[in-house]
């Protein structure tokens, strides 16, 4: 055992754990927003706005992440018309992809909200825009947000599914330093540690998260 | 002034909930709808304001056709009050952001204004200390005011009322009803689907009697309970009269 493999590449692994974290804010963001809308238009009166989403969701919801990783990187280039780099495809690729399991939670949290709100808003003469984001989104977004963190640490997790695509993100970097030095278990041994901690630290918080939410119920 | 002109609802699978339904609101008048349930009172209230959409026949308010494409729904909206059965005031607000939330949004009111006003309201419904309190701290009387000035907020020329008192304990329903009973007498135009006889006779010039999505009588006040026509109403309000 050499843990110093572990300290001497310490720069150049949290120089991925920084891209690990990059990529997952902005896919999340992405993701979320991407998710409300594709959620709206799933539950949606009009069929030629809630056949689409719902097709869309489903046929994401079929597909393994690492698929569609692959899918992208190579779709990616074509739709822009010039090479854009893995992250950028990496990127988009998880924002399709988990905008579609975030649709089924916002779905669920707006569907939560009584429809009566609903109908007393409209009848003050709002707005669906404004119906949505006064009344249903801030109570529903509340209601989910147990399930969209533990979402967010499933989609954390998924990440490291890019290195498939070449991206260097943490474990990438950890497969890197162990093809030089070949030190396979003291490496992979703390990249286990390092996803422990982080997703152990985000599930307290959800725990934390859904106690008050049950509080205030 | 609204004018029903023989509107046919169907919902779900093909249930008719509304059969060639006519009827006519005066300017400043109180109408009470009364049937048993499931005879599409709501239903009918909610074709109104557009809330429900149906496949048959007119309906004109202030002589615009509610479904007519050019007409304005949201505007038209604006100066029709609604008020529910089970409040449903919005839980995540203050009684006073229930109130001034659609006057500041929809009416381009500023707050000071539309909080001037809302307050003024919680007094006129008799619960002004209440103003920062949240619906979960409110009885159900109390709910039902703030739903009431909600939607006066918006300085409607016509009230709907679905069972404003009927999801409520009974020592709360006259305080609701004085509130309604204030505005009929102030000349405020008002269809209310109640089963309180006690205030279809003190307020309202009309009762109209609806079963299976039928109009089976509508009537003035008086004549109503003296002389209905119809087995079926004369069944009802025994029964409902029976009741109290
Ligand atoms: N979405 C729907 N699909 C099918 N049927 C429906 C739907 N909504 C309501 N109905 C039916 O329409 C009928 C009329 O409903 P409505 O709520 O208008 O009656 P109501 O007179 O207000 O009754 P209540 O006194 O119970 O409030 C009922 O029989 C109800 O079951
Ligand atoms: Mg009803």
């Amino acid at each position: 055992m050499d843990w110093t493999v572990v300290s001497r590449n310490m720069d150049f692994l949290l120089g991925g754990l920084g891209v690990t974290f990059q990529l997952a804010a902005i896919s999340l963001a992405g993701g979320v927003l991407f998710g409300i809308l594709l959620g709206l238009a799933r539950i949606s009166s009009k069929r030629c706005i809630s056949c689409p989403a719902t097709l869309y969701i489903h046929f994401f919801r079929s597909q393994p992440l690492i698929l569609v990783i692959f899918w992208f990187y190579f779709f990616v280039p074509v739709l822009f018309g010039k090479p854009m780099g893995t992250f950028i495809s990496a990127v988009i690729g998880f924002i399709a992809f988990e905008a579609a399991y975030f649709a089924e939670i916002i779905r669920g949290g707006i569907q939560s909200i009584p429809k009566g709100q609903v109908l007393a808003a409209y009848s003050t003469g709002m707005k669906y825009h404004q119906v949505m984001r006064y009344i249903v989104l801030p109570q529903a977004l509340k209601n989910m947000l147990p399930a969209l963190m533990t979402q967010s640490i499933v989609l954390f997790q998924d990440t490291s599914l890019a290195y498939v695509i070449g991206l260097r993100e943490f474990l990438r970097r950890i497969s890197l330093v162990d093809s030089r030095e070949v030190r396979s278990i003291e490496l992979y041994f703390f990249a286990a540690l390092v996803y422990l901690v982080i997703c152990l630290s985000m599930s307290l918080l959800v725990r934390r998260f859904e106690h008050k939410a049950h509080q205030s119920v | 002034m609204i004018e029903i002109k023989n509107v046919s609802l169907w919902l779900g699978d093909d249930f008719q909930v509304l059969k060639d339904v006519s009827a006519r609101f005066q300017k400043g008048r109180t109408t009470v709808i009364c049937g048993p349930s499931g005879s599409g009172k709501s239903s009918l209230l909610r074709c109104i304001n557009r809330l429900e959409r149906f496949q048959r026949g007119e309906i004109i308010v202030d002589g615009l056709s509610v479904q007519d494409p050019n007409t304005d729904i949201y505007k038209l909206r604006e100066n029709i009050g609604m008020v529910f059965q089970h409040f449903d005031l919005y839980p995540h607000m203050t009684a006073l952001d229930n109130i001034t939330l659609a006057p500041q949004k929809v009416r381009g009111r500023s707050r000071k204004t539309a909080e001037t006003k809302a307050l003024q309201l919680l007094e006129r419904v008799g619960i002004e200390d209440k103003a920062n309190s949240f619906p979960a701290e409110l009885s159900g009387g109390q709910q039902q005011r703030v739903a009431i000035a909600r939607s006066l907020a918006m300085e409607p020329r016509i009230m709907l009322f679905d069972e404003p008192t009927s999801a409520l304990d009974p020592e709360m329903i006259g305080e609701v009803l004085d509130v309604m009973i204030d505005l009929a007498l102030e000349g405020m135009t008002m269809i209310v689907v109640t089963h309180e006889m006690g205030f279809a006779k003190k307020v309202a010039q009309e009762i109209i009697f609806m079963d299976h999505g039928e109009i089976v009588e509508a009537k003035n006040t008086g004549v109503f309970f003296t002389h209905p026509d119809h087995p079926r109403t004369r069944d009802f309000l025994n029964r409902i009269l029976s009741h109290v």
